[in-house]
């Protein structure tokens, strides 16, 4: 077993893991945060995206135990007690969402990316998003989700500058 | 099926005296995208995961008194996003480029793309090129290894369980033209088929005065193709000797992999990946 300490959306989490198992794991199973899914397991469909330290990584990937002193978001941290984050309440009007498997995984990495970039291009968005499968929307909401989501994020930044 | 143990070392000393003992029965992980595939399909058969991933020692790119050099433990985002790589070593920066995913990116290493030894390594051809040599360490000290020398057979690295690859040390190289290309079935995510990464420099008259070319996914492990620089340096390049010289270089591919069935794809495909990556040259 290994001991690791980490933060998860914000709280302090401590516990003993098998050396063995994934970040994703240690997620759903141990930790109980079951927004993050398992799709392929190997790195190529992204739905196990989560933020690590604020870049996106796919968990499945990832020893557990390399989780030990990081700062970690997923899907479930994105938003807040009152409102949801830019990027779900985009999805949400722009349907970029259909049956939802990808979506967790979406969001994160449509999240670190406005993270680093605050006005994508489509192209940019596209590199940023091609690490993740969806079988359902064909993308094209996807994108428009993502673009809005970015204006939203700029308007609510101007107003925080004004309010502050 | 956990009795496999963690062990984070803190530094590198540390890292190479606990390999110096146990090296037999540990696996090295770095950013563990391709260990965490076959932990996944075939288990693991060692007692320890050496986590390395955050030795300092590893880390880090440096431009000092002609030689560059690219520690095994820098990350492929950090690759692509490097201002010393891209006015450097820019067929490495480019490789970085189409590699797998962002997540990916984020986590693997250019040490764990060597040391895999997989022909389709996206880093390898531009190593190649750039005359990387790896410096390799255990306990005792270190040696300089040549990327032709790196792999001795696909997916079999040089490496004793006893060492670890610290650093690249390239030849930079400023100006000129500089690509790399990969041909794969799609174009995220996939496994380079055929990969091509060259230099070239040409001289006032126009004729081509230094080129090195760097061939990946064709041959089982890295090689020089030096019969096709020699034959095209001191020469004007026109469309033709282009083609003749990828004509060349799908002929030593073939010499070193034998005429297998992939070969009626792959001949004409590495002479018309050469001719498209060198065209720029042609018109220029
Ligand atoms: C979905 C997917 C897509 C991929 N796409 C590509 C692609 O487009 N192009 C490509 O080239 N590869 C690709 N890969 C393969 C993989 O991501 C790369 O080979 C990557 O560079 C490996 O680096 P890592 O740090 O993750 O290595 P790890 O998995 O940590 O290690 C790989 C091997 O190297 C050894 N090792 C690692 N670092 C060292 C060191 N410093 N010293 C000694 N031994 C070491 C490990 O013991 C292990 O045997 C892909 C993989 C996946 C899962
Ligand atoms: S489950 Fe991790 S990439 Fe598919
Ligand atoms: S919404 Fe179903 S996979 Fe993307």
């Amino acid at each position: 077993m290994v001991h690791i300490e980490f933060t998860i959306n914000g709280q302090k989490a401590a516990l003993d893991i098998p050396a063995d198992i994934t970040a994703l794991e240690t997620i759903r199973s141990l930790i109980g945060l079951k927004g993050t899914k398992e799709g392929c397991g190997i790195g190529e469909c992204g739905a196990c995206t989560i933020n690590v330290d604020g870049k996106a990584i796919n968990s499945c990937l990832m020893l557990g135990a390399r989780l030990d002193g990081t700062t970690v978001v997923t899907v479930e941290g994105l938003a807040t007690k009152e409102n949801l984050a830019p990027v779900q309440e985009k999805f949400m009007e722009n349907h970029g969402v259909q049956c939802g498997f990808c979506t967790p995984g979406i969001l994160m990495s449509a999240h670190a990316l406005l993270a680093e970039n605050p006005d994508p291009d489509h192209k940019e968005i596209s590199r940023a998003l091609s690490g993740n499968l969806c079988r359902c929307t064909g993308y094209s909401q996807i994108f428009v989700s993502v673009k809005e989501a970015a204006k939203l994020t700029d308007q609510l930044n101007q107003l925080k500058k004004v309010g502050g | 099926m956990t009795d496999i143990e963690y062990i984070r070392p803190l530094n590198l000393k540390e890292a190479l005296s606990f390999l110096w003992e146990k090296g037999e029965d540990t696996k090295i992980i770095a950013g563990g995208t391709d260990v965490m595939v076959d932990l996944r399909s075939d288990g693991l058969d060692k007692k320890y995961l050496l986590d390395i991933s955050r030795l300092e020692e590893l880390k880090g790119i440096e431009l000092n008194n002609k030689e560059l050099s690219v520690g095994a433990g820098v990350t492929l985002s950090e690759i692509y996003s490097s201002k010393i790589l891209k006015s450097n070593a820019l067929a490495l920066k480019k490789s970085a480029k189409n590699f797998a995913s962002k997540q990916i990116r984020n986590i693997a290493t250019i040490g764990g793309n060597v040391a895999h030894s997989s022909p389709c390594g996206d880093t390898v051809p531009a190593l190649v090129v750039h005359d990387a040599k790896a410096l390799v360490a255990d306990k005792k000290g270190t040696r300089l290894v040549s990327m032709e020398e790196m792999a001795t057979k696909a997916y079999m690295s040089c490496l004793s369980p006893r060492q670890i690859l610290v650093k690249f040390i390239l030849t930079p190289y400023q100006g000129g033209f500089t690509d790399f290309q990969k041909i794969g079935r799609r174009r995220e995510l996939a496994v380079s088929r055929i990969s091509m990464a060259v230099f070239v420099k040409k001289d006032k008259d126009g004729r081509i005065s230094f080129l090195k070319i760097g061939l990946g996914a064709c041959t089982p492990t890295p090689c020089k193709m030096e019969s096709v620089e020699a034959f095209l340096t001191g020469k004007i390049p026109t469309e033709n000797l282009i083609w003749e010289a990828g004509g060349i270089l799908a002929g030593n591919m073939i010499k070193i992999t034998g005429r297998r069935s992939s070969a009626i794809y792959k001949e004409p495909a590495v002479q018309g990946l050469f001719m498209r990556i060198l065209y720029p040259v042609v018109k220029s």
